[in-house]
């Protein structure tokens, strides 16, 4: 469902994503990790058609993002890391919003918003406006977004980052729930342990190249560990000044 | 003292640069018809603007200060009066009325006046710490268009209610309204005039149409499977809808006209050079030569159509669909 060869992007001097070559088959649940500035939203930007590539291939449902980039946006949905929401529109509004961009009838647009909002408690807070909302709640809107026009691959940046837990566990069954359907989901994150629940492929990234790409089974110790081993390893300073006397 | 004065150090930091926003005057369409054109006979032009400047610039400076964050620090209650106290006079507004205030001690009829700017002031200032749950109300009841692109014609129409530009134009609209009904018959031409000065006031807005989406909209809009032609069409209908209701007492058939032509003029620094937009501020535009055409344009194309024959609307509808289409495909290859 997703197919990358040797996928490469430059920023002038800086490479920022290099010869990435990965293969997603359709109801995989992917989590794709890295540290911040690894090359993960290059990548998703460059499968969502949002950015051209160097160099290389990539295909999403068969597609070339770039040359097909209107067909393409009609088969996926993406939660992007800004959450992409207008100021102006309520939560209810950003749902109806993309029932009516992506063709569903406007009775079964109101059915679906109706289901999501009460699947990711939003029902609350409906007529907010985005401006308005926590950013847990804002998160929520762009993930039923998402959602709602029922895709055939799912692109997520952080879905997991500043929700509930409750809401995380909703999110990650309903994630579970679509993959069984057949969609692809392609994830990131920095929340190991949920990944480690959901996730069917591992993929690792460390400045711009893939240093680890298998089904989640074959992993050969705890995620964290292995991220550890391979991205980055946590260093620990301490700070002598953080302590019981006050200045 | 020393809470205090960091906070207040900060506050005028932040309220400096707000007035900076200010400076969105100079590159409004309206604001430089006037000064070029009307100059001393625009009085009551700059009069409407101030009017309608008034009131963002009365909010009290201490509101720029999250509420949880004021309550969060550890200030002592003398120093939270001080802060109280202090703040109101980082607003320029607050001297400019004390000013008045004194110069005008003694004479009876101008002492009036400033009393009558010192009660806006304060209601403004009053008002801005009351929490606004009919705004958000009105807000939620502006209607959309029926149609798949119906809540991005209904974003836009709130985009465009949350720029000066719309009150300018809206008391324009208002105050000829009021004329014709209760004043002597207005005379042909005025008509005009007033159609060109209510469009050429919310024509700087066509120059930046993308200017109040944010990050996250722009963002969405990429995202969309929508073309670059949809996404135009539902900003210009909310322009178009919002030009021909204050058009209505006015010539409305010459102000949709005109208004079709400021949009087709003002594609190129909508879409080519969009400039960030500041809510509750006059819209800038992108180039003061694309301005004065825009302006060129609008009197042209309203002259016509009122003065000699409602046909010149075909040609302005025309060069509207063209921009719509030529533009489009413009936006789509910068998405």
């Amino acid at each position: 469902m997703i197919s990358c060869q040797k996928l490469t992007r430059r920023f002038g001097e800086f490479t920022a994503v290099d010869q990435l070559t990965l293969e997603v088959d359709k109801g995989e649940i992917c989590a794709f990790l890295g540290p911040n500035g690894a090359g993960k939203s290059t990548t998703v930007n460059m499968m969502t058609g949002l950015l051209p590539p160097t160099s290389g291939e990539v295909r999403v449902c068969g597609l070339d993002p770039t040359a097909n980039s209107l067909e393409l946006k009609r088969r996926i949905g993406v939660l992007p890391e800004d959450l992409g929401l207008f100021d102006d529109l309520t939560v209810e509004e950003h749902l109806l919003l993309t029932g009516d961009i992506y063709g569903v009838p406007r009775a079964e647009t109101r059915a679906r918003t109706s289901q999501l909002l009460h699947a990711l408690s939003l029902e609350h807070g409906r007529r907010t406006f985005a401006a308005a909302c926590s950013h847990g709640m804002r998160k929520k809107t762009a993930f039923a977004m998402a959602l709602l026009p029922n895709p055939q691959v799912l692109f997520l940046d952080e879905p997991f980052e500043a929700v509930d837990p409750v809401t995380a566990k909703i999110m990650r069954d309903l994630l579970q729930s679509v993959s069984r359907h057949g969609v692809t989901v392609f994830l990131t994150s920095h929340i190991l342990s949920m990944v480690e629940r959901i996730a069917t492929r591992i993929v690792m990234i460390r400045k711009g190249s893939v240093v680890w790409n298998s089904s989640a089974g074959e992993l050969p110790q705890a995620l964290e560990d292995h991220y550890f081993d391979l991205v980055e390893t946590p260093v620990v300073e301490e700070l002598e000044w953080l302590g019981p006397s006050r200045s | 003292m020393a809470r205090p004065i960091a906070i207040l150090r900060s506050l005028a930091t932040a309220y400096r640069r707000d007035w900076t926003a200010l400076q969105s005057l100079t590159g409004n369409n309206f604001f430089l018809l006037t000064v070029l054109l009307l100059q001393k006979a625009g009085t009551f032009v700059y009069l409407i603007m101030a009017l309608v400047l008034f009131f963002p610039l009365s909010t009290d400076p201490l509101r720029k200060v999250p509420r949880s964050r004021l309550a969060l620090w550890p200030l002592e209650r003398r120093e939270q009066w001080i802060l109280r106290l202090v703040s109101p006079w980082l607003n320029p507004l607050t001297w400019i009325l004390a000013a008045g205030a004194i110069w005008s001690a003694g004479r009876t009829i101008s002492a009036g006046v400033w009393v009558i700017a010192g009660v806006f002031f304060a209601a403004a200032f009053l008002l801005s710490h009351i929490p606004t749950p009919g705004r958000a109300l009105f807000w939620r009841r502006v209607p959309g268009f029926p149609g798949p692109l119906e809540q991005l014609v209904r974003k836009n129409l709130r985009e465009i209610l949350s720029t000066l530009d719309f009150y300018c134009a809206a008391i324009l609209s208002l105050a000829v309204l009021a004329w014709r009904w209760f004043g002597p018959p207005l005379p042909h031409e005025a008509l005009m005039a007033m159609t060109v000065l209510t469009v050429g006031a919310l024509s700087s807005y066509a120059q930046c149409l993308f200017g109040l989406d944010g990050e996250g909209g722009l963002s969405r809009y990429r995202l969309l499977p929508v073309c670059g032609w949809q996404l135009l069409l539902a900003k210009d209908i909310a322009f178009l809808a919002i030009s021909l209701m204050l058009c209505l007492p006015l010539a409305p058939l010459a102000g949709l006209g005109g208004a079709m032509l400021v949009l087709a003029v003002g594609r190129v620094p909508a879409i080519q050079h969009p400039r960030e937009q500041t809510r509750w501020r006059f819209s800038t535009g992108g180039a003061i030569g694309n301005g004065i055409v825009q302006m060129i344009a609008l009197a042209m194309t309203i002259s016509s159509i009122f003065s000699i024959s409602v046909l010149f609307l075909a040609p302005a509808i025309l060069i509207w669909l063209g921009s719509l289409w030529w533009y489009g495909r413009d936006l789509d290859r910068r998405r």
